[in-house]
């Protein structure tokens, strides 16, 4: 039946075939000229916008695949993240207590209110202080007796066996320039003993010097993950797509071009977890302050977590789409010559 | 257009592909390459688009040396090529025109010229008005001249098919014959890979003949 209503192709063409060849013209004369510069950046232009169009086309049509994959690249990516910024938030407060670290000197008993004063008048003036306090003898018996309980004892001895104190407070928390001031300190005249107590602070440092470490090392494990689940993803997509690929090759596509909607497909799926993983740790960070505003309350402090910083969220999003154009890069350099068209 | 000399073909795993045949294609010339399987014809076709390089021998294809050719090279060789599959090797989730555009889209053309030329492709096979229907719509028949469509499209120097009407009958395999001597009167050099020795003995075009990888024949079908 539809060889009646319609006449053979041949027979369809045949006039057509019969006509000069223009098109033959044309090729050659195109062929002599060669392409000129605004038409291979045009082309160039037209084959990054199809290529990304293709990709967020082919995204769009399995969303819960999408979502899913980026998903977990989210998780592999917001964990050394979150981590990081826990760190931080704990330096931040280590910090506040580093600036708090102070130098008792305990003043020789004979020492005077007068002597003490003078003693933090001249302390004062010193570089590398802060702050200088004087504490005299009546009123660290006093502050003992209010804290210890021992109240009544304390009346029962003869005489006040406290010291006075200037209390310091450095400018710099720097271990030796610390450590150098005391020792600077504890040669002033009136001056006992000089103590500088920065044994928690290095406890801190050294459990912030860990924490360091286990995050770079779990970054580096879960930056290969997720190198390997792009990649993974990648070579599905190619797996899924080796026909058109082989035709692609055979009608004459460059291996650029073959590679150019799986490099966007990947820094695609790494600002889908970017924006997935920025959002997981505003979340987790704020759902996380309620309770450190509460427990830091408890200690007498208004500290508070800091939530992701912009800087640090634009740094994760160009990571993760790096981390995609890296993933996708390394499996499709890996499976595209295994594509040669058969 | 293509010069073959003393090609030889051999295969790691000790197979001969082809002997050392020599042979010339002018510039428009119509040809077919016939023998039974394993006969060679793929490998010459295989040569031809690149796939394989030959083991010795010289083959020109527009003046350029294939054995020499670099890897990055060979995409822009095969721009001057088309070709037409047994199988189709049409893409199922596009349309009839996006698989006919698929060569100018990688050239870079603008909507508008792909527009033009696609639509020009499939007059020329008689399939305008099934442009927007996935292959899967058609018959095996319309999908071979998609096929077609999309090998010439792009206006290549040489057309070349392997088993083109192998999965058609007689009446569409004539048909799609007509349409590459159609195809071949526009200037295009056309080399079809073919067993149906009835159907070229009919069409009165060179043939060559290959055995076990070797030409035993060079002559005009029919004689």
């Amino acid at each position: 039946m539809s060889a009646t209503r319609s006449p053979k192709v041949s027979e369809r063409v045949a006039p057509k075939a019969a006509e000069p060849a223009p098109e033959q013209k044309k090729r050659g004369a195109h062929d002599d000229d060669g392409p000129d510069f605004r038409t291979l950046l045009h082309a160039w232009l037209e084959s990054h916008r199809s290529s990304l169009l293709d990709s967020l086309r082919r995204l769009g049509k399995q969303p819960i695949g999408s979502f899913f994959t980026c998903l977990v690249m989210a998780v592999a990516l917001s964990l050394p993240m979150g981590l990081s910024l826990l760190l931080s938030n704990v330096e931040r407060l280590g910090g506040s207590w580093q600036r708090a670290a102070q130098i008792s000197l305990y003043l020789k008993l004979d020492a005077s209110s007068h002597d003490g004063e003078a003693l933090r008048e001249q302390i004062k003036g010193l570089p590398g202080v802060a702050e200088a306090e004087y504490v005299s003898r009546e009123q660290a018996l006093n502050e003992f007796q209010q804290q210890s309980g021992l109240g009544e004892a304390l009346r029962e001895l003869p005489e006040n066996p406290l010291p006075g104190v200037v209390v310091v407070t450095p400018a710099q928390v720097d271990k030796p320039a610390l450590e150098a001031l005391r020792q600077r300190l504890a040669e002033l005249p009136k001056v006992e003993a000089a103590q500088l107590d920065l044994v928690w602070v290095e406890r801190l440092a050294a459990i912030l010097k860990l924490g360091d470490r286990f995050v770079f090392g779990l970054t580096v494990l879960l930056v290969s993950a997720l190198l390997l689940v792009i990649g993974n993803t990648i070579r599905l997509h190619i797996e899924n797509r080796r026909t058109e690929i082989e035709v692609i090759k055979l009608v004459g596509g460059t291996d650029s071009y073959v590679r150019r909607p799986f490099l966007y497909m990947g820094a695609l799926y790494g600002l889908g977890a970017g924006v997935l993983a920025w959002g997981v740790l505003a979340f987790g960070l704020n759902w996380l302050n309620d309770a450190v505003i509460g427990l830091s309350g408890l200690y007498g402090s208004d500290f508070a977590l800091a939530g992701v910083p912009s800087a640090d969220g634009l740094s994760l999003l160009l990571g993760a789409v790096l981390l995609g154009y890296i993933g996708a890069w390394i499996a499709v350099a890996r499976h595209l010559s295994e594509l040669a068209p058969r | 257009m293509i010069r073959f000399e003393q090609v030889a073909k051999r295969y790691p795993n000790g197979h001969v592909g082809l002997h050392e045949l020599s042979f010339r294609v002018r510039r428009g010339e119509f040809l077919f390459v016939t023998g039974h399987s394993g006969a060679g014809k793929s490998t010459l076709l295989r040569l031809l688009l690149a796939m394989e390089r030959p083991t010795s021998g010289k083959l020109l294809l527009a003046g350029q040396d294939l054995g020499q050719i670099s890897n990055a090279q060979i995409p822009f060789l095969r721009r001057q090529i088309g070709v037409v599959f047994q199988n189709h090797q049409l893409l199922f989730d596009r349309t009839v025109f996006n698989n006919v555009a698929l060569p100018l889209q990688i050239l870079g053309l603008s909507k508008a010229e792909v527009a033009k030329r696609v639509d020009s492709a499939l007059e020329r096979v008689a399939l305008s008005d099934k442009a927007e229907l996935y292959p899967g719509d058609l018959s095996t028949g319309q999908q071979q001249r998609v096929g077609i469509a999309r090998a010439i499209v792009h206006r290549p120097a040489l057309l070349l098919a392997d088993e083109p009407t192998g999965n058609l009958d007689p009446r569409l395999a004539a048909e799609i014959m007509g349409v590459f001597e159609d195809i071949n009167r526009l200037g295009t050099s056309v080399l079809i890979a073919s067993h149906d020795l009835a159907l070229i003995a009919r069409m009165r075009h060179r043939m060559l003949t290959l055995q076990r990888g070797r030409l035993i024949g060079d002559g005009e079908a029919g004689q």
